[in-house]
């Protein structure tokens, strides 16, 4: 097909509309969370911050004390920050631990039910988190463990772990079962199979999983909303709360965010490199 | 070194029956080949000899233990599969020691049956590399080694050299024989390529269709198939099958259907008028005098020797012959068959008709 330039003029608009609206609010955070907080009423609105100012996250991080109803930002910010950390790393490595096993077990071993079983935990992906959070709140206030670190990664690994473990089903049997059958003869045993051969062979498809969860994990709202009341409030509740009766403080909603869309962005920055494929390459032809 | 038995064994995919009683005895150090075409089952067997496939009948032993209920690993055999199957994430050393590793053996000694498997197989610069580093050729040594360093009781290959381009597999299977000399292990050996087959093993099992055709030394099927598909199936050319008649009344004679007429051997007890077909070897096709005249299609030189296709009624006949002739396509030829060489099987069943 000959491409004339009135298409490659509509293919580069869809383009650039595209970038505007997936980059766009992303800039304009960042761009917000430098400008001082006078700018914020000038009027009319600039698209580049006028003057520069690290303000808000000084005061963001303690090192000017800044008070919102009488307790610091720094510490609220701070705790927000560890449990969004250590909640999304603990449903991601619980997550991908099990799936992978899950995954596994779909796809090499043969049990009464199977296909059956896989297709109910995959179905669960269809069903809406509003629809069983009542139930689920009930459960864990018998269980105490709402507001619980453990409680709220274990809602997150039933909640993702379906997703996962139909990516890692699929990254499995996609795995030449030469291999498995060479490491059989050869003498290994299920699970050294599994540890030895599977998973590194899979690593690309656990990467691809852990991203998934952790990034999935790091944007909950309503879940945490409920569950993590306070003492394991994350970075997603804590932030909107910037907002109080009278004033909309813009300069830490926006610095906040700037550091909450950061973290995942090096998560996957770190991880992208085992995403790698060609892994297999050399082993069969 | 152990001696392999396979009695009456059968595999069934639910109703699906792909292996319908099948009995091979393998000696001890003995070289097998499983031959046949695609889908005959010579994997299926394989892997159940290997312990990856159920048996569903019948028994395999490996010396003299029944090993239909034993776990692959505990069968003492090694593989060497089509894919090659080698780790993609360690080294050729690693690969090569793999079970040793996992046998729990001293370090010194996997590195010393490493290095001698290496040096058998030329691999010593290379055992640093990973998979994806080698060449096919080198990446089917490395299988090989794998399975050497075991030592084990008895060898398995399932095509092993399918992947390598035609140079390659012409010098790997030279290589594979010597090794099988060398080390005189018990080898069963799948493909499904007649000349590995044939240049390779000390006896030959031909199946199809879940059946075995015949089992033999490699000139035994040659020289007398036991039936139509054997003969047809070794040899390249293959053998020249023409459908007729025993001649009813005169002199005896075979009458092809075709039109045409190829004698016989003298006094060979035959059922006047039966239907038959007759098989005789390109080689044993002599050209230039004789009764028989076939006109040529075409010639087609190897070198060593020269191909003639000739018409002959409404077949065809190939001979080869190592004298260069001055033919050219559409030339009368005069051919005559060897009379001693001439095979011939009952139309109906197929089979091999005895004629002395
Ligand atoms: N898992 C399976 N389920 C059902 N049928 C199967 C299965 N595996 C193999 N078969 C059938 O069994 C028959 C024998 O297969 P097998 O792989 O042994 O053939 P083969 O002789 O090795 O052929 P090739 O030369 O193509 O490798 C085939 O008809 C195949 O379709
Ligand atoms: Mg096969």
């Amino acid at each position: 097909m000959k491409t004339t330039l009135s298409y490659k003029i509509l293919i580069w608009t869809g383009i650039a509309v595209l970038l505007v609206w997936s980059l766009g609010p992303i800039y304009w955070t960042i761009a917000s969370s430098v400008t001082p907080s006078a700018d914020f009423s000038t009027r009319p609105i600039n698209f580049f911050p006028q003057h520069f100012t690290l303000d808000h996250y000084s005061r963001l991080l303690g090192v000017n004390i800044a008070r919102i109803g009488g307790v610091e930002v720094f510490k609220q910010f701070r705790a927000a920050l560890i449990n969004s950390v250590v909640t999304s790393v603990a449903a991601t490595l619980l997550c991908v631990a099990i799936s992978a096993f899950g995954a596994y077990a779909f796809t090499r071993l043969q049990f009464p039910g199977r296909k059956a079983l896989f297709i109910i935990v995959v179905a669960t992906l269809a069903i809406p988190a509003y629809a069983v959070l009542i139930p689920l709140y009930q459960i864990m206030i018998k269980l105490h463990l709402v507001d619980t670190y453990v409680g709220v990664a274990l809602i997150y690994v039933s909640a993702f772990l379906p997703l996962s473990l139909w990516l890692l089903k699929s990254v499995f049997e996609a795995l030449p079962i030469a291999l498995e059958e060479a490491a059989q003869l050869d003498g290994a045993g299920r699970l050294y199979i599994f540890f030895n051969i599977v998973l590194p062979l899979a690593g690309p498809g656990l990467t691809a999983a852990a991203i998934l969860t952790f990034l999935g994990a790091w944007g909950q709202y309503l879940v945490p909303l409920i569950f993590s009341p306070q003492a394991t409030k994350p970075l997603t509740v804590l932030i909107p709360e910037f907002v109080t009766k009278n004033f909309i403080d813009y300069g830490l909603i926006t610095a906040s965010g700037s550091i909450a869309i950061i973290i995942p962005a090096l998560v996957v920055i770190f991880l992208n490199r085992y995403l790698v494929s060609g892994l297999l390459a050399g082993s069969v032809k | 070194m152990a001696s392999v038995s396979v009695t009456n064994v059968r595999k069934s995919y639910g109703h699906f029956e792909v292996l319908h009683g099948v009995d091979v005895d393998i000696q001890d150090g003995e070289f097998v080949i499983l031959v046949g075409p695609s889908g005959c089952g010579k994997s299926t067997l394989l892997r159940m000899i290997a312990g990856l496939e159920e048996i569903s009948g019948g028994t395999v032993s490996i010396g003299s233990k029944v090993v239909n209920n034993v776990a692959p690993k505990e069968r003492d055999i090694a593989m060497v599969f089509q894919s090659y199957a080698l780790y993609p994430h360690l080294t050729v050393e690693a690969n090569m020691g793999f079970s040793l590793k996992l046998a729990k053996a001293p370090k010194e000694e996997t590195r010393k049956r490493v290095l001698d498997a290496a040096r058998i197989l030329g691999l010593e610069h290379l055992l640093d590399r990973y998979p994806r580093n080698l060449s096919g050729g080198q990446r089917q040594r490395v299988a090989m080694g794998r399975a050497i360093v075991r030592n084990p009781q008895v060898f398995l290959f399932d095509e092993p050299l399918s992947n390598l381009d035609a140079k390659l597999r012409v010098q790997m299977r030279s290589e594979i024989k010597q090794l099988h000399q060398r080390l005189k292990t018990t080898t069963i050996y799948v493909t499904h390529d007649q000349i590995e087959a044939m240049t390779m093993a000390d006896r030959i099992v031909v199946m199809r269709d879940g059946f075995v055709e015949q089992i033999g030394t490699p000139l035994d099927l040659y020289d007398r198939p036991a039936n139509l598909f054997v003969a047809g199936f070794i040899g390249s050319p293959g053998m020249n099958l023409i459908r007729g008649k025993i001649s009813a009344i005169g002199p005896l004679a075979f009458i092809a259907d075709g039109g045409g007429e190829l004698p016989l051997p003298a006094g060979a007890a035959l059922e006047r008028g039966a239907e038959v077909i007759y098989g005789i070897r390109p080689e044993h096709l002599a050209i230039g005098q004789g009764a028989v005249t076939a006109d040529v299609l075409l010639i087609e030189p190897t070198g060593a020797e020269t191909q003639v296709t000739a018409s002959f009624g409404s077949d065809h006949l190939i001979a080869t012959v190592r004298e260069r002739l001055e033919l050219a396509a559409g030339d009368t030829l005069a051919i005559t068959p060897d009379v001693g060489k001439v095979h011939l099987f009952d139309a109906k069943t197929e089979r091999r008709l005895v004629l002395a």
